[in-house]
């Protein structure tokens, strides 16, 4: 069933995949949010009450309760997403023209030989040198070049000339352009692009509890920005929504192969940073069962998002995270069902609608 | 015949067993209010912190202990009906093997492991080769133990000698002695906020969030120290007294505060060791850094660890520690307070 249809039928929100293509071609490296930030603004200028840009670079936005319902008896809700994506720095250029560069959040090393990159705002691109195969050894072929070692290509003879196109502390970011095939869509930055976009598309409607919504800057670094985001707005509760890793791994037993691209909204009941709130997840698993939501666990005992630092902020926040299930997230493109993101949306949705009755 | 208010036997008996693992503390925190009913004014806040509050003209003093107990959580069902888990605190995977986990809705389940190749260490294993034995297929086991139950090491109070032995002491010990202490004080010159902690066990979560809440002007924060932790400067040793704590990981006592506890442990004649440990740690760092800083004491209680999931607490220790604690309560506050940064307030000059 299309998910526009369904979600006529629930009164949810409407995903906008348009948000979601524009927000993941964009580039947003941690500490470099601005490009992803515009585009937001541009989103949900129209549909909030107030918007400002906080200290950090996090995106604030403020709603009132539909029907012109007072806060008093509501809880204060804070949604969040993260505009930050993992990337590089450039470090510095040597003087063949060469660029050095660095991680900038978590990245496996495996997959950068030969990788495309953009570097910086003047749209400079970048290739990922490799040697060719007569100058290598068998040991090299075998093994894996740490970051120091390698250096980008932007086919600049000297320093002089690479500094004409870039600056050393530019950010990178994987040159990857959003696609669609059937229900599966590819991008890259879905972590947390897709967050960023459920929650615009949230956004569009006045939900029946006050809400802060916020895109928070430099998670992928430490999860800085929500950690002041947090100070501020100090909510009554927050659901943070996320890009995940989906656990499919051919050769796996099906048990370990959890969650899966397209099986719904994954729900997380713990993880590095967070001990869920036991009442906010099992709101949720009661709203996803009473709407036939499919939902998912997330595998407990890894990553770690903002809902952990919310959760510890001021006298402490009850928190939850749902997320959309994505392959290769942390990598040039990822893979995510069309479908999942739709049902975030659903299942946050009607959350909200029964926060007012059932939130002590 | 009833056991006195504040009866260590009874408090233990009671709080030992309670079901309350990491972030589901629910079974210790009901067992808490019940004993410390008619006290004063309970509520459990954000992160499942308990909090009791027993209003006073004085300054504010908070007086803290962990309430929650090591424990797992279920990862995936495979399909032997064994379930693979995550550990909860607790200190490493070795010591949880054999141990029978008990959920919150009274399922039990037993912790193995996957035998390690000759030549590795039975020591040396990490929870990825914990499972769980549920004796049950893999039907009933995934609708039994669903992927995100969590349980508590189950516990068992046992009287060895002089000792107690269970394996929730690390700090249900703590808990008991601080909910003692309060049942067992008479007027106290302090606005007298107590919480039992959650979610100690996952680095002090429950403890930084509690703290920053209540905004105290001095903290007292009751815990375990396991022999074999101290450094051989300063041995911890069972049955010699309450430690105070001078330094631990994320902790060093404040001057003022120390001063106060030593004093009080002087003047209740009880004999105390010091503590000084690098491996270690418990919710005081948390309290001393929360908001902007409180002057805290730790007050640790001796302990031997077994290698097993189990701890040994020396009754008299346990006792001389609410005696402690009962003195400090009692302690009017001292003169000059150190002069403190205020927090900004919303609507202040």
């Amino acid at each position: 069933m299309p998910a526009a249809r369904v979600a006529k039928r629930s009164g949810a929100p409407r995903f906008e995949e348009r948000l979601l293509e524009a927000f993941s071609n964009a580039d947003g490296p941690s500490g470099w949010e601005s490009p992803v930030r515009a585009l937001i603004v541009g989103a949900v200028r129209d549909h909030v009450d107030s918007l400002e840009v906080d200290a950090m670079g996090n995106l604030v936005a403020r709603i009132e309760p539909s029907g012109g319902r007072s806060r008093r008896g509501a809880p204060h809700v804070m949604l969040c997403a993260h505009m930050d994506e993992v990337g590089f720095m450039v470090t510095a250029v040597e003087k063949d023209g060469r660029l050095r560069f660095r991680k900038v959040g978590g990245i496996d090393p495996r997959i950068l030989l030969g990788q495309v990159f953009r570097i910086g705002q003047n749209g400079a691109r970048g290739v990922v040198g490799v040697l060719p195969a007569h100058l290598l050894t068998n040991n090299d072929m075998n093994k894996v070049i740490p970051i120091e070692e390698l250096f980008l290509d932007i086919g600049a003879a000297s320093r002089e000339e690479a500094l004409q196109a870039i600056s050393i502390g530019d950010l990178v970011a994987f040159d990857t352009t959003y696609e669609s095939a059937g229900r599966v869509r590819k991008g890259k930055a879905f972590d947390d692009r897709v967050g960023c976009a459920v929650l615009a598309s949230l956004v569009q409607k006045r939900p029946p509890v006050p809400v802060t919504a916020v895109w928070t800057v430099q998670e992928e670094i430490g999860t800085r920005g929500a950690a002041a985001a947090a100070r501020r707005v100090a909510p009554d509760l927050a659901i943070i929504l996320e890009g995940t890793a989906s656990g499919e791994s051919p050769g796996a037993s099906p048990e370990e192969q959890q969650p899966r691209m397209g099986g719904g909204p994954t729900i997380t009941i713990q993880d590095r940073s967070l001990m869920a709130d036991a009442r906010l997840v099992d709101l949720l698993e009661k709203t996803a069962k009473r709407r036939r939501i499919p939902t998912q666990w997330k595998r407990p005992g890894v990553g770690g998002t903002d809902a952990g630092r919310i959760a510890l902020s001021g006298a402490g926040v009850p928190a939850a995270v749902v997320s959309v299930a994505c392959r290769y997230i942390h990598a040039p493109a990822a893979y995510l069902d069309i479908r999942d993101p739709q049902r975030v949306v659903e299942l946050v949705w009607h959350a909200l609608e029964s926060l007012r009755k059932e939130w002590p | 015949m009833k056991p006195r208010p504040g009866s260590l036997d009874a408090l233990l008996k009671t709080l030992v067993p309670a079901y309350g693992p990491p972030g589901r503390e629910t079974g210790v925190r009901a067992a808490l209010r019940t004993v410390l009913r008619g006290v004063g004014r309970t509520r459990e806040d954000a992160l499942g912190n308990l909090h009791l509050h027993i209003p006073g003209s004085g300054p504010r003093l908070l007086l803290v202990a962990a309430m929650d107990a090591p424990g797992v959580i279920v990862t995936r069902v495979e399909s032997g009906g064994t379930a693979r888990i995550d550990l909860l605190g607790g200190r490493g995977a070795a010591e949880a093997i054999g141990s029978t986990v008990l959920f919150a809705d009274g399922e039990r389940a037993l912790v193995a492991y996957d035998r390690p190749a000759s030549g590795k260490e039975v020591g040396a294993l990490d929870s990825s080769s914990l499972y769980l034995a549920t004796g049950y297929d893999k039907t009933a086991a995934s609708k039994r133990f669903p992927v995100g139950s969590v349980g508590m090491l189950e516990a068992r109070l046992d009287r060895l000698g002089d000792q107690w032995r269970a394996s929730s002491l690390d700090n249900r010990a703590g808990a008991a002695a601080v909910a003692a202490a309060v049942l067992r004080s008479g007027k106290i010159p302090y606005d007298l906020h107590v919480i039992f902690t959650a979610q100690s066990e996952l680095g002090s979560r429950g403890a930084m969030t509690g703290a920053f809440g209540v905004e105290p002007e001095m903290a007292v924060v009751v815990e375990l120290a396991h022999v074999g932790e101290a450094k051989d400067q300063s041995p911890v040793t069972l049955g010699e007294g309450p430690c105070i704590g001078l330094k631990e990981h994320g902790y060093i006592a404040h001057p003022q505060a120390l001063e106060m506890a030593r004093k009080a442990a002087k003047a209740a004649r009880v004999p105390i060791q010091y503590l000084v440990r690098e491996e270690g740690s418990s919710d005081a760092g948390a309290v001393r850094r929360a908001g902007p800083g409180v002057p805290t004491v730790l007050i640790a209680i001796p302990a031997r660890k077994t290698g097993g999931p189990d701890s040994l607490v020396h009754a008299r220790d346990l006792e001389r520690t609410v005696d402690l604690v009962v003195r400090l309560l009692a302690t009017p506050p001292v003169p000059k307070p150190v002069p403190r940064a205020r927090t900004p307030r919303r609507g202040g000059k």
